[in-house]
Parts: C-alpha cells; sequence; structure tokens
C-alpha cells in the first residue's frame, strides 16, 4: 500500500466524512486515478466492517465510513472513464430472514456492509415468506441473500434453492447464506453459493464473486 | 509415521490433525482472543495442558473427582419436547414431567424453566400462565429452579414491535430517529422485563435467568441491566443469572451507557464488571464458535476470554457451553469428543464454577 492509498485506508477508518473528503482530494491532487482511490476507501470500509464486528467501533461509525464513501462518490463519479463508470453499475441483492424467523440483527448489518460496498439492497426485513426472494431474483435481482437464526427455519433456504431452480433463474442468482446455525458444509449441501461466518466476511466474498 | 489425533471443526465435521498442528492451532486461538478481546495470553502450562487434553485418546474426557462443577440447563424443558429440526427426541410429556427428567435421571443441580417462546415479549401476555406452571414445578422438585426468559429487545422493533429498526432506519441515515427508536425499545423491554421477574419471584421460584442478553446490542444490554437493578431492589435475595448471547456487546446504539460505562464494545470480563454492579449473582459468559476453525483453535481462544473475566469477576461465572458457543462446534447435538474436551479446559484452566 503505497502512501496515498495509506491515507485513503486511515481516513475511511477515521469514520469523518470531511476527513475522507480531504483524503479524496489530496488523492486527485496527487495524480491518483478514481479507481484506485476507490479501490483504497472499499479496503478501508471492509476493515471498519471487520472493527464494528470486533467491538472497536459502532454502528454510527460505519454508517458515517459510508456516508463518507457516498460523498466522495459525488466527487469521483464525473471523473470516472465511461468504461469504468459502467462496471460501476450496481448489482442488486435481495436480503432477508426466511419464513419463520424473526431474528434480523444479523442480515440487517450484513446488508449495511453490502450498501457500504456499493451494492443495491432490497432488505425484504424478517420472516419474509420464502416467495418473495424468488419474486424480487425475476424482477432483477442477481443476488439472494438469506439469513436464519434457528435449525427450524434454516431449511427454508433449501426451498428458496430449489424455487429459483424451478423458475429457471438459479444459474443467474447467485445465493448468499449465513446466520447462526449455518455453516460452510450446510452451503454445500444445500448447493447455495456463499457463506458468510459473519457480515464483513460475506462483502468480502460476495466482492470477490462479482469482481 | 506421525502419531494423528481426531479432532474437530467449527461445524462438528472430523479431521485428523498432528500434536504439532493441534498446538499451533491453540497458539494461534490465544493469540486471537488476545488481539480481539485485549486480555492476556494464557501461559505455557495452560497452552500444553490444552493440547495435552485435545489429545487424550478417549472418546470424552472428564475432570478428576471432587472437580466436578455446577451444571445447568438454560433450554428449559424444551429442549426434550420440541422438534428442533432433525435431532430433538420430541417426546410426549408434560412440562413438569420434562423437567423432572432432568432433575432426577439427567442430574442436572439447576434448571431453568421457560415458556416455549422465552422472548420477554412473548411470555408478558401469558404470565398468569407461567406462573401457574412456576408454582406447580416448585411443588415436584427440589434443585433451585430459576425462570429463564430471553429480554430480546428485537421483538419491540417493527414490525412485530411499536418501533423502528435502528439497523434499518441508519441504513437512511436516520440516525436521530434510530437512536430514539432504539431509547424507546430499550425502555419498554426493561418495564416488561422487571413486570415478568418481580411476578415470577411472587410465586417463590429461586431466581431468574436472563437469557442471550445484549443479542440486540448495547441497548438489549443497557435494558436488562437496569432491569436488574430494579428487581434486586424488591427481591434482594432472589438468584438472578444473566448469560449472554455474543462474545462482543455490538455497538448498535453506541452511545448507551450503564453507570458512566459505555456498553459497547465489551468483551465478557468487562461485561462482568456491569452486571456486578447491577445486581446479578451469576455471569454467563459467552464466546463464539467460528465454525470454519478447529475444536483446538475454538476452545483455546473460548477459555483465554473466559480465564480473563473469571479473574476479573467476583461472582460465580457459569459458562455457556452448547450449541457454537465456548469453544462447542456449530452443532444441532453437539459431539460428545468435543464438548467434553471443551468443558475440562474450561474447568480446569478458566476455573469457571458451572456449565
Amino acid at each position: 500500500m503505497d502512501a496515498n492509498e495509506q491515507m485513503l485506508y486511515d481516513a475511511m477508518i477515521s469514520c469523518k466524512v470531511p476527513t475522507v473528503m480531504d483524503a479524496v482530494n489530496k488523492a486527485l491532487d496527487a495524480g491518483m486515478s478514481p479507481v484506485a482511490i476507490i479501490d483504497a476507501m472499499s479496503a478501508g470500509m471492509s476493515q471498519v466492517g471487520i472493527l464494528f464486528e470486533r467491538g472497536k467501533l459502532f454502528l454510527p461509525h460505519v454508517l458515517s465510513a459510508a456516508a463518507a464513501m457516498n460523498k466522495s462518490m459525488e466527487t469521483l463519479n464525473p471523473l470516472l472513464t465511461k468504461d469504468a463508470a459502467d462496471d460501476g453499475q450496481k448489482i442488486a441483492v435481495v436480503m432477508g430472514t426466511v419464513e419463520g424467523d424473526v431474528h434480523d440483527i444479523g442480515k440487517s448489518i450484513t446488508s449495511t456492509m453490502l450498501q457500504c460496498a456499493g451494492y443495491e439492497i432490497h432488505d425484504l426485513g424478517r420472516d419474509v415468506p420464502l416467495k418473495n426472494f424468488v419474486e424480487e431474483c425475476k424482477n432483477g435481482c442477481t443476488m439472494c441473500g438469506m439469513s436464519a437464526l434457528m435449525t427450524t427455519t434454516m431449511t427454508g433456504m433449501k426451498t428458496v434453492i430449489d424455487m429459483l431452480e424451478a423458475e429457471g433463474i438459479r444459474d443467474k442468482t447467485t445465493v448468499l447464506v449465513g446466520g447462526a446455525p449455518v455453516t460452510q458444509g450446510y452451503c454445500d449441501k444445500i448447493g447455495a453459493d456463499i457463506y458468510g461466518e459473519s457480515a464483513s466476511e460475506t462483502a468480502a466474498k460476495v466482492k470477490a464473486i462479482a469482481s | 509415521m506421525v502419531a494423528e489425533y481426531r479432532m474437530r471443526m467449527g461445524d462438528g465435521t472430523r479431521r485428523w490433525m498432528t500434536k504439532e498442528q493441534i498446538r499451533a492451532d491453540v497458539e494461534d486461538g490465544v493469540n486471537n482472543a488476545v488481539d480481539c478481546a485485549e486480555v492476556p495470553a494464557l501461559t505455557e502450562d495452560d497452552i500444553c495442558r490444552i493440547v495435552d487434553i485435545m489429545c487424550e485418546k478417549g472418546r470424552t474426557v472428564s475432570v478428576e473427582p471432587g472437580e466436578e462443577v455446577i451444571l445447568t440447563q438454560d433450554g428449559g424443558e424444551l429442549k426434550l419436547l420440541n422438534d428442533s429440526g432433525s435431532s430433538s427426541p420430541v417426546l410426549e410429556m408434560s412440562r413438569t414431567a420434562a423437567i423432572q427428567v432432568h432433575e432426577r435421571a439427567l442430574g442436572m443441580d439447576t434448571f431453568e424453566v421457560a415458556y416455549f417462546d422465552p422472548s420477554t415479549k412473548m411470555v408478558k401476555p401469558v404470565i398468569g400462565m407461567e406462573m401457574a406452571h412456576c408454582q406447580n414445578v416448585m411443588y415436584n422438585t427440589i434443585i433451585p429452579m430459576l425462570y429463564m426468559f430471553m429480554p430480546n429487545i428485537g421483538l419491540y422493533y417493527q414490525p412485530t414491535g411499536p418501533f423502528g429498526n435502528p439497523p434499518d432506519l441508519m441504513r437512511e441515515f436516520k440516525i436521530d430517529e434510530a437512536m430514539e427508536a432504539g431509547e424507546n425499545a430499550m425502555n419498554m423491554m426493561r418495564d416488561d422485563i422487571v413486570f415478568i421477574g418481580e411476578r415470577i419471584l411472587s410465586t417463590g421460584m429461586d431466581g431468574l435467568d436472563f437469557d442471550t442478553t445484549a443479542s440486540g446490542g448495547d441497548l438489549d444490554f443497557v435494558g436488562s441491566l437496569e432491569a436488574v437493578e430494579q428487581i434486586r431492589k424488591n427481591y434482594p435475595d432472589a438468584d438472578i443469572q444473566m448469560g449472554m448471547s455474543a462474545e462482543s456487546v455490538l455497538g448498535i446504539s453506541g452511545m448507551c451507557e450503564y453507570k458512566g460505562q459505555l456498553a459497547a464494545g465489551l468483551y465478557p470480563h468487562q461485561q462482568v464488571k456491569l452486571a456486578e454492579a447491577a445486581g446479578v449473582s451469576t455471569f454467563g459468559p459467552v464466546v463464539n464458535t467460528n465454525s470454519s476453525m478447529s475444536t483446538a483453535w475454538n476452545v483455546a481462544r473460548a477459555v483465554t476470554m473466559v480465564k480473563e473475566c473469571s479473574k476479573q469477576s467476583t461472582i460465580p461465572l457459569q459458562v455457556n457451553m452448547g450449541m457454537g458457543v465456548g469453544g462447542t462446534p456449530m452443532f444441532e447435538t453437539p459431539p460428545i469428543d468435543a464438548i467434553t474436551r471443551a468443558d475440562k479446559c474450561m474447568i480446569e484452566i478458566a476455573h469457571v464454577d458451572g456449565l
């Protein structure tokens, strides 16, 4: 990481809008490309997520960092080349806690992390009827994120995958699963694509698969 | 050929590892705990002891006679009656009979009676039935009986509750609205906990058990602490246990304090100090299991955090050991080889008072 990248990374972790904006302007003055600036800020944002999960930062800090990222994009977007701007088109992700399960804090935080990472989030909330996930995927979401806290409800994830198959859109949809009782083994067993142990890990895996 | 030992991963799957690999995982788990919770590392003797326990040949391990600790069950009678997906016995018996089985057949030292849907918000409407059940249980059992319920601030947020959901509001950058909603939910949850707690204790139950405290983050934790403080005023001799939901208190508000101490970001050794201040009698620390790491790694990490909690605490510790916590695999029926090793490490190295 060079000095400018480090400055942007540190500014994001400060979670302060003016500090981030100042770092972005300095990086532009130093000749850094908008894409490289966004990459460095994204790395900082990922670290903000990890620090939140470790109790070193709190949700308002995460949101403040996200606000700083959004504000920076107002400056950076006009400077992006057409190709880069097209690459930056938002991917739509439907998120929700599956039917019968009212535990949503992990899902909400994952939605926030993904939103901060630049995804368009359709958060359906908790106790979401399974068909609603499928409807969102039919209407343009290419990622489907499902959460469950209970062994009795996590089986709904497999049902959604079967419904996506039946609708003929499984191949076009990346399925993310998470929640306390869910493991990589369960993810593999039901044929989901991404298992996240935590919100930040989920966001990192989504970014890796989407890039 | 180098000897290999049967190990579990955090999701319960089997893996064969050499003693050197187990030692490396133990050291890594300790370092991770030090890094996350900012607690002292285990000593070399502690690390060697964990490795020895992990490498014991028997399927199960045990403590020496005289070193046994208090054993309780915070899943209530539900564990015998419910269908939890794939592994529960689903026995046809009454709630009281299920409690008697725990007392007379399974050897529990204390027990936590619980409603089928034990969140505070769900218990409040059926408090009369629960009080009658508690009285009946007290007539039919001998061991100390606590009433378990979960603070669960999440149910006070929409759509199940009257207040907006702070994480959702914050995602829309409605910070002030989110803070107000969180505080209102915390106050309503606290009042409901006091309502339930005082009525249950009036039946003669020995105490209360707050299960999965702070599952909704710092507001959930502070509301629960304030409730304990209020209940304690009217029931100074009641046994009040507080079991946590995770190793660190999530900062949903980030500004919520109890007795001048910010609640967000606290780890077990810091959480217990607030619990003591509120009047909690027994504290149940939780350390989360990483399902992608080995039992050696998870147990070492959990013991490192709980050992410091034990050192800092002036009240008994009854550590949470089970599905996905305390180094135990995230598995509906935790494998007996893994859970007995985790238990033994927790007793011998972290010096807990109960499981």
